[in-house]
């Protein structure tokens, strides 16, 4: 039965004769189409994918981050540079950049117009939301009031078709806000946005200029010049990055991923400098510059000779930390207007001589440079010789004036007679040229040679500045050839080489402390932000050069220099200054020099001076470039002052060693010999019981005589307030008439202060010392006096007189 | 009460043959993955539609159960059937595609293409897919017969019969009915216009008149005219495509933008990825990830490793299809097999050679991955065919 049923299904149905042929085709094909679409079209997607995926991997990444992320770099604060005590010298804040983006304005006034406007052009005042079109030149206008710029400039900007255009840069905090507030109102957001960055205040301007250098906001913020270049690494700190995930419509996803890169704060440097000793330093520089008509700056490097701290190192020209691009120093700026007005110079000259004269105030000359020391090198010559032995302070030395070297005549400062004959004390004191060419010559050539190894005149000092320079001497093979000898000799008082004044000073400051060569440094101490000290420099001692014995001689010797030597207007009363002047005369250079070329009248006057001399605190060396003589080849400037390191860089180290000492704390005291010369007020004591009018005179160094029997005191000379030496008569009235008859003024003219304050007492009159030095050396004669001979005047009245040395030399 | 095995016509039992399950294994785990791909995909666009994270995933989850289910019931259905069907399959693509141009269909204002029609619960479906539906079917059964059609006979005394005889003696005669068939619809798609539609039509119909066996010179001659209009349109907005193709990021705002963020995804995926579910691109980026590049965000998120296995899921699907294709009891359902296969094989290649630059860009979704209701539907429900004819299988003889 089922098979009839499936018989007739087959009738029914006659399935077709299977057409062979067809099915083969269909099989052939369907199987070609399966190679094809099931294997063949993948292997391209495969190696497609392959190639995006494992080659580009790394590129499509990170284009893909880029815009995925919001990178914010965090700046870090630079750490602050201080003074040894801490002042402020260098710290940082935050001002903004104002920038425009024509473009996001652009599309802003577009949704401004799709959304306050109607198809018909109508305004759609009523909305709520509805405010002006904030037309391009009314945001240029309102922007230009608040950053003080030019209206027409910043529509200038906000009409170009780019997105990012600088409005102003380096706003401060409050024209910030302001430009914060005018986006708000105006809504402006996106159109307009500041951006912080990085402003360096120096609190003190050009206070050690060279030495701090600065912040080139031109070049990153990154130190220029100075302890700023110098220890950029550790004040810079590392930048911090904030980066957050966006969508593509700049939604920030702060859940979905936020990495912090902490910004590291930078490190704070404290210098070895102290401030106020800067201070003084560049004062008396400036003064010095002014006085003397230099013309080509010069250099205070002031320091602990115990420990080669840097304490203090003025130079010139200076300029301002927070305006370095500026000129300012007036020599620099008297060329700049030469140049400016010259009809007949380039159009380019200017900006040239602009450049050159910043270089010129950005370089640090006096460690880049070396210089010819001149006598202040003698102080290393007497050194190697006492410590040799080859001298001893009862050897004498005799000058005709000059001094014959091989065929060659050497003049000494002082022409013929010369300074005759004298002890070395005395010839150093003189800084008598023949004097030091038979010390040098008892040195020897190799021991000489040997000595300025070991002072380091050969080698860097190794201070922690940018571009020390090197020294410029022959090689010993000069000195010690047959010929040598007038180069030895030459040298010997510091001529025709030239060393760093690094390299002096640090050689000085070991001649006197003792003979330790010390390493100069300006870095006290690092310290992190949180006030950690990651560094700190312990002072260095090179090697010790002399015996701590000879060291104490020659402190006593360099004493004698400003004790009546050439060094003698660097004394002050109450302290005890040792030193040594130098005056070198230069060698001429080749190229010209827009200010002053070496060879031309162009001395360098110096002073190496340093106190307490028998326990020295500080060394300083003063140094003055080019004097200008009143005429050309003249030894005065036109304000009749001698052009040398006595008569120049002494009398300015006086008075700045007078003010660090004071400062430091170093307490004047008084030889009998100085005490009698001080000036010091006379107390008023009228009315006073006798008793206390006694103590008073007495306690302030007078001595006292009273005339009369009466327990108050009625009188007195001279009257109260009256300035007159110490050590001088007061007399206390008690009761009795004070002698009220004139007395005729003596002449004290070509006396000595003793002699003067003699003849005067007797009158009943006071001397008082006036003029430039305050050093009263036997010697040492009025010259004039300030009233004039047989004028009448009060008894007790105070007469001022000049002094005078025969014309100083060195 | 259950009929018995013993009841039943042969071609009744013949239709209860065991599925194949190689090929509906390898169905339903592309459609799993394609489901969890477009919810990692689309949460953060729905997200930024104000919809709910989930709202793309739970439609196209629901789609795809009903369309696993209704696979089922295709497959239960004796292909033999859709001989008849397709008439009337095609009949509806026709339907479709005009009304698709009246105002029930939609498109013009948000994408410039009357590309969709509503239809109601569903939503909506694309006219084109009907069309692949219809002219597979058609030109199946059609072709099919092929072998069994008697020779017409032409007067050729006359010389239009004399023509037509020759022509026919070449084979044309008895393609004039396929190639109306498809100039109708290209016609019709012409004025939505959906280019893509229309290519992924073309490439099914050539599939089946391919397996079917026409004369290859006529693919050579289709061809020619093909890559002749392709050079005639590339012109103006054609060719702006090929000049993104080339460079996109020379166009990074006017068309390049999809390439390139969709090159970034796939490029930062890497050879791991990035996590599933940890894209960054689909953070409003590649715009509509859900879509047809999908397949990026899937690249980015599981790396080339990830990528290879849909590819190798795909290619082993393909394969088997065609194994099906050769097995088939018989010409209509090897062709039927061909055709679906065919065209899924060349969405696949298509789609992912454009989201990888590959290709120039032309708007080809991911067969089981892109969101779309109606297109998974339709795609299962073509699945569901191939899964009736293999059921028809003849089981291999013992011994």
């Amino acid at each position: 039965m089922e098979r009839d049923r499936r018989e007739r299904e087959r009738q029914e149905h006659p399935r077709p004769a299977p057409d062979r042929r067809a099915n083969r085709t269909i099989l052939i094909r369907t199987g070609i189409l399966a190679v094809v679409f099931g294997v063949a079209v993948f292997a391209p997607l495969f190696g497609k994918l392959y190639a995006i995926q494992v080659r580009d991997h790394d590129f499509y990444q990170e284009k893909a981050i880029d815009q995925q992320t919001r990178d914010n770099a965090v700046a870090a604060n630079r750490g602050e540079i201080t003074d040894i005590n801490g002042k402020v010298l260098a710290s940082s804040g935050t001002v903004y950049d104002v920038i425009l983006s024509p473009k996001d304005f652009e599309a802003l006034l577009e949704r401004w117009d799709d959304a306050f406007t109607d198809s018909g052009g109508n305004l759609l005042t009523d909305s709520k939301y509805y405010y002006p079109r904030p037309e391009a030149e009314k945001v240029a206008a309102g922007l230009a009031e608040i950053l003080g710029a030019d209206p027409e400039k910043l529509l200038a900007r906000l009409e170009k078709n780019t997105s990012y255009e600088v409005a102003a840069t380096r706003v401060e905090q409050e024209v910030n806000a302001e430009i914060l507030k005018f986006i708000q109102d105006q809504h402006l957001a996106n159109s307009i946005y500041t951006t912080p960055t990085s402003k360096r205040y120096y609190p003190h301007g050009s206070l050690a200029a060279k030495l701090i250098g600065w912040v080139n906001w031109k070049n990153d913020n990154k130190g220029a010049y100075g302890m700023e270049a110098l220890y950029e690494k550790e004040l810079a700190g590392e930048t911090g990055r904030v980066v957050t995930a966006r969508d593509g419509e700049g939604v920030e996803m702060k859940y979905s991923f936020q990495d912090y890169y902490d910004a590291t704060d930078g490190n704070n440097v404290m210098l070895t400098m102290d401030t106020t000793i800067q201070y003084y330093c560049e004062r008396i520089l400036e003064k010095g510059i002014e006085m003397f008509d230099v013309q080509d700056g010069g250099f205070v490097i002031a320091m602990d000779p115990n420990t080669g701290a840097i304490k203090a190192w003025a130079n010139s020209p200076n300029y301002d930390l927070n305006d370095p691009w500026s000129i300012t120093d007036p020599v620099l700026l008297e060329y700049l207007e030469t140049v400016k007005n010259d009809p007949e110079a380039a159009e380019d000259a200017y900006s040239k001589a602009l450049g050159d004269m910043q270089n010129r105030q950005w370089r640090n000359k006096s460690i880049n440079d070396s210089y010819e020391p001149g006598s202040t090198f003698k102080s290393m010559v007497l050194a190697a010789a006492l410590e040799e032995g080859v001298v001893t302070e009862s050897d004498h030395f005799y000058c005709p004036g000059y001094v014959t070297v091989a065929d060659r005549t050497i003049n000494c400062s002082k022409k013929a007679p010369g300074h005759g004959d004298q002890d070395l004390a005395t010839a150093v004191g003189n800084s008598c040229n023949p004097a030091f060419v038979a010390i040098g010559q008892r040195l020897g050539a190799e021991k000489f040679y040997d000595y300025l190894e070991d002072f380091g005149f050969l080698e860097k000092t190794g201070v922690d500045m940018q571009g020390e320079g090197v020294s410029q001497i022959w090689p010993r093979e000069k000195f010690t050839s047959a010929n040598g000898i007038t180069n030895l000799a030459t040298a010997s008082f510091g001529q025709r080489f030239q060393v760093t004044p690094l390299q002096l000073i640090t050689a000085a400051s070991s001649v006197i402390n003792g003979g330790h060569l010390m390493q100069p440094y300006v870095m006290e101490s690092i310290t992190d932000a949180e006030g950690n000290v990651l560094e700190h420099t312990e002072p260095t001692e090179v090697r010790q050069v002399i015996s701590t014995e000879t060291s104490r001689r020659c402190r006593e010797i360099l004493e004698k220099v400003v004790d009546g030597g050439t060094g003698k207007r660097a004394y002050v009363p109450g302290y005890r200054i040792g030193g040594k002047t130098g005056s070198s005369e230069t060698i001429k250079e080749t190229g010209e020099d827009p200010i002053a070329n070496k060879g031309d009248d162009y001395t360098i006057v110096s002073f190496l001076g340093f106190a307490p001399a028998d326990d020295p605190q500080i060394i300083v060396l003063l140094a003055y470039n080019a004097p200008k003589p009143v005429v050309p080849g003249s030894n005065l400037t036109k304000d009749d002052y001698y052009i040398s390191g006595g008569n120049m860089a002494a009398l300015m180290a006086g008075e700045l060693l007078e003010d660090v000492l004071e400062y430091m704390g170093v307490e004047k005291s008084y030889t009998e010999a100085e005490r009698a010369f001080i000036d010091v007020t006379v107390p008023n004591l009228v009315g006073q019981t006798a008793q206390i009018g006694r103590e008073s005179v007495t306690g302030a160094g007078f001595q006292v005589r009273t005339v009369g029997e009466g327990d108050t005191v009625t009188a007195q000379i001279p009257v109260g307030g009256a300035v007159i030496p110490s050590g001088s008569e007061v007399i206390l009235y008690l009761g009795e008439e004070k002698p009220d008859e004139l007395v005729a003024v003596p002449d004290v003219r070509g006396r000595t202060a003793a002699q003067a304050q003699e003849i005067l007492a007797r009158y009943g009159l006071y001397l008082k010392v006036g003029g430039s030095s305050r050093y009263m050396s036997s010697n040492a004669i009025v010259a004039s006096q300030e009233i004039a001979v047989g004028a009448s005047v009060e008894r007790g009245t105070v007469v001022t007189c000049l002094f005078s040395d025969n014309t100083m030399t060195d | 009460m259950a009929r018995l095995r013993r009841d039943m016509t042969m071609e009744q039992q013949l239709a209860q043959g065991p599925m194949d399950l190689p090929f509906l294994m390898l169905v339903v785990l592309l459609t799993g993955i394609g489901v969890i791909t477009v919810f990692s995909a689309s949460y953060a666009t729905a997200a930024s539609q104000g919809r709910g994270a989930t709202y793309f995933f739970l439609r196209q989850a629901v789609f795809a159960v009903l369309g696993i289910v209704g696979m089922y019931i295709i497959s239960r259905i004796n292909y033999q059937h859709f001989r008849w069907m397709s008439v009337f399959a095609l009949l509806a693509a026709f339907a479709c595609l005009l009304l698709v141009l009246t105002p029930l269909g939609y498109g013009w204002d948000t994408v410039g293409a009357q590309r969709w029609l509503r239809i109601p619960i569903a939503g909506s479906v694309q006219p084109s897919e009907v069309a692949k539906l219809g002219v597979i079917l058609y030109f199946s059964a059609r072709l099919s017969k092929r072998s069994s059609e008697k020779k017409r006979k032409y007067d050729t005394k006359t010389t239009l019969g004399a023509i037509l005889q020759i022509l026919d003696n070449w084979g044309l005669m008895e393609l004039i009915p396929y190639g109306v068939i498809l100039l109708i619809i290209l016609i019709l798609m012409y004025f939505e216009p959906h280019m893509s539609g229309a290519i992924l039509i073309m490439v099914a119909a050539a599939a089946v008149l391919f397996a079917g066996g026409v004369n290859l010179r006529w693919f050579a001659l289709g061809g020619t005219f093909v890559v002749g209009f392709l050079l005639l349109t590339m012109q103006g907005y054609q060719s702006l495509r090929i000049k993104i193709w080339q460079d996109p990021w020379a166009y990074p705002r006017d068309g390049g933008y999809q390439i390139i963020q969709s090159l970034y995804a796939i490029g930062s995926g890497g050879l791991f990825g990035v996590g599933f579910g940890q894209s960054r691109q689909k953070q409003l980026f590649l715009p509509e990830p859900e879509n047809d590049f999908i397949f990026s965000i899937w690249c980015e998120e599981m790396g080339l490793v990830g990528a290879a296995v849909v590819l190798v899921l795909f290619a082993l699907l393909v394969l088997r299809g065609y194994w099906i294709a050769l097995h088939a009891r018989d010409r209509f359902g090897s062709l039927l097999t061909v055709g679906i296969i065919t065209l899924m094989a060349v969405q696949v290649f298509l789609n992912i050679s454009v989201v990888t630059n590959l290709l120039p860009t032309t708007g080809i979704s991911l067969p089981f991955f892109s969101y779309g209701g109606t297109a998974l539907l339709i795609q299962l429900a073509m699945m569901g065919i191939v899964l009736s004819v293999s059921r028809q299988i003849p089981a291999p003889k013992q011994g």
